[in-house]
């Protein structure tokens, strides 16, 4: 018990220590949950075209008309070609419909005229495709099976009359879920920083050869305490986990306790454990306490710049992107961003999270086995 | 009396360079050994065998009639070590640092409190304990460190140079809480290479050199090893050179040097030799201003035997 307590003696002497970096945490935090919008509304929306006609305004082609102005915007613009141009440049308009001389004719007659389009490729665009396409596909159909031109305009409108009724029956609130996003990507450099710090320094306060000595003469079994010293420190770990996710929980509310945010809170947990392994290996290195604060600054701060921690993965170079996936926290922030994505929950959706955890597992295995072999190796040269 | 510690042939070699030649000595009940050598004569080495730090390619060790081996934790019990380096921990205060290495051995926080005030008494840090071992001046973080290593009230002590770069004051301190623990009860192995130490404290002593047993003794048997039985140093004004040739035909002188105004006689033996040399001064009108006498030390044995100082 006394070890046991030794080390959360020490612990406690840094808490300073681990009080900057929650500090820390709560601000980048506290500037991104300050901002408040909701967008869960929904509006239909609808593009500008553009409809020159060449044709008689009757039958089938007037039918057309009609139905294109009644769901999308349509512009008149005076049918000159620099006019047209410029309308598409400078997105005025998003797709223009050329219908041909004869063309109710020749629909009528069993042929399939062409319809000609100019478009901006954009979003408004390949709605206004849509639009048209739909139009296209139902009087097809009806033209191969009828004679009668009123009775195939007649059931076209029938047909395209039948509205999708739209309800979003989805409660996620994307804009909770993106700042629960950005507080577990945060969280992975504070996290991380405080167990590789703290467990750093209290491993090469008893690793150094003085003390290792006095221990090892004592009457207790040397193997003994350094179990001790390893439970305490899963310990330690479980203990900052608790603090990370009560502060998320504070500053998330509800959003926390939902079954994504239990998810987020695992693969914290996982996360804090691989860094563990981490200062464990780092720990076996150097006993030297200024070269961990070196080495546990470079470990901790460039992962968090290299994979995504301060700035959203989708800006980060791809090449940049490449060299992390060889970082733990690498792993853990694409997690979060996964589960950022996910619609719905189930064992299926969230077997690449289960792989991104395993894969954080078998980080932390690695880093014990070099630890082991760094342990062995010290053992013989002493 | 009996034997706590038993040596028999003890050689260790680092890397076939022998380190320690077929050392064999013993270790009485209640006395203080003096391990007395140069550095690197095998004193460390000695010890860290004893405590099972280092392996050992021949030899046995027995501690209170027990085979010492690395697992042996009863015996360790028994143990306390303050070893020539300082091993606090830098994070914990002084009294937190003693708590926390004589709970190795105790587990009992009652009886661990009464220790860990006993040993802070004993070295003089009860008003330092809330201190942190970088507030320590040299000398009071080797008191801490003696403190650690002896606060669970151990039979046996082993004490490795533990005076090394430290304050008269501080010395002293450690010195006379060294007598105490003797009173209490407990054995104590002591390494030094001052020699002064070694004759204040020790009732006996084993000079080492390279490894081997050069003599062993108390501090009075050591002393007659030494060529000489007196040194006698006179700071003089002015002396003829025919008076320095009659002073060398007294009995007894062994030898005669001047060096500017300080003029040191050495005797081989005999008694009232200073009493004759006052009386020579006197009748020849050499006026002087202070005159020692000292008798041999063992660095003057460590000298006859070996031909070289103890601090070479």
């Amino acid at each position: 018990m006394t070890v046991f307590k030794t080390y959360f003696k020490i612990v406690k002497k840094y808490k300073g220590m681990i009080l900057l970096y929650t500090i820390l945490l709560i601000l980048f935090s506290g500037i991104n949950l300050s901002t408040n919008d909701n967008n869960t509304n929904f509006t239909k929306e609808k593009p500008n075209i553009l409809i020159i006609n060449k044709d008689e305004n009757i039958g089938i082609t007037k039918n057309l008309i009609h139905y294109l102005k009644k769901n999308t915007n349509t512009k008149e613009i005076e049918n000159k070609e620099q006019k047209i141009k410029d309308a598409l440049f400078y997105r005025d308009i998003n797709y223009i419909i050329y219908i041909k001389e004869n063309y109710r004719k020749d629909i009528l007659d069993g042929k399939n005229p062409k319809i000609d389009i100019k478009t901006t490729k954009d979003y408004n665009a390949t709605l206004a495709s849509q639009i048209l396409t739909r139009y296209i596909k139902v009087q097809n159909i009806y033209v191969k099976n009828m004679q009668n031109e009123q009775e195939i305009i007649k059931n076209i409108n029938k047909s395209l009359e039948k509205q999708a009724k739209i309800e979003i029956t989805s409660k996620i609130n994307t804009t909770q879920i993106e700042k629960m996003n950005l507080y577990f990507n945060f969280a992975s450099y504070s996290l991380m920083a405080i167990i590789i710090f703290i467990i750093c320094f209290i491993l090469t306060s008893f690793k150094n050869k003085n003390i290792h000595k006095r221990i090892t003469i004592s009457s207790m079994n040397y193997k003994k305490h350094n179990r001790i010293i390893r439970k305490a420190s899963l310990l330690y770990v479980f203990i900052v986990w608790i603090l990370f996710s009560l502060l998320g929980l504070i500053l998330l509310k509800d959003t926390l306790l939902s079954i994504r945010g239990i998810i987020y809170m695992v693969n914290a947990l996982v996360f804090a454990f691989c860094s563990l392994t981490i200062a464990i290996m780092i720990s076996s290195l150097t006993n030297n306490k200024e070269a961990v604060s070196g080495i546990v600054n470079v470990v901790s701060l460039g992962q968090a710049f290299l994979c995504g921690a301060f700035v959203p993965t989708q800006w980060l170079p791809k090449n940049v992107l490449t060299l992390a996936h060889i970082l733990p926290t690498y792993w853990y922030i694409q997690t979060n961003e996964l589960l950022k994505k996910l619609e719905i929950i189930n064992l299926k959706e969230i077997k690449p999270i289960l792989l991104n955890m395993l894969i954080l597992i078998l980080f932390s295995i690695l880093f014990i086995i070099i630890n082991n072999q760094i342990s062995k190796r010290k053992q013989k040269i002493e | 009396m009996e034997n706590i510690i038993e040596v028999k042939n003890l050689t260790k070699e680092y890397k076939n360079k022998l380190a320690l030649d077929n050392l064999s000595f013993e270790v009485k009940k209640g006395e203080i050994l003096g391990l007395l050598g140069p550095n690197g004569s095998g004193k460390s080495t000695t010890i860290n065998c004893l405590l099972s730090l280092l392996s050992f390619k021949q030899g046995n060790i027995k501690i209170l009639g027990k085979e010492m081996e690395p697992n042996a934790y009863d015996l360790k019990k028994e143990i306390g070590v303050v070893f020539q380096e300082i091993a606090v921990l830098e994070e914990l205060t002084v009294y937190e640092n003693i708590d926390y290495f004589c709970g190795l051995y105790i587990k009992e926080k009652e009886k661990r409190k009464q220790y860990i005030e006993e040993a802070l008494d004993l070295v003089g840090l009860i008003e330092y304990k809330k201190f942190y071992p970088k507030q320590l001046s040299g000398g009071l973080k080797r008191r801490l460190n003696i403190a650690c290593g002896i606060a669970h009230k151990p039979k046996i002590i082993f004490l490795d140079e533990p005076t090394v770069a430290v304050d008269p004051q501080s010395r002293n301190n450690i010195l006379e809480g060294i007598k105490k623990l003797r009173k209490e009860g407990a054995t104590i192995i002591y390494t030094t290479h001052y020699m002064e130490e070694a004759e204040i404290l020790c009732d006996r002593i084993i000079i080492l050199d390279k490894g081997k047993i050069l003599a062993e003794g108390n501090k009075d048997s050591l002393k007659k090893l030494a060529d000489i039985e007196e040194k006698i140093t006179v700071e003089i004004k002015e002396i003829k050179k025919e008076n320095l040739e009659k002073i060398k035909t007294f009995k007894t002188v062994e030898e005669v040097n001047i060096n500017k105004n300080i003029l040191t006689i050495t005797y081989k033996k005999g008694k009232n030799n200073l009493e004759e040399l006052m009386k020579f001064l006197k009748q020849n009108n050499i006026t002087y201003d202070k005159v020692f006498s000292e008798r041999p030390t063992l660095n003057d044995v460590f000298l006859n035997l070996t031909g070289k100082d103890l601090r070479d």
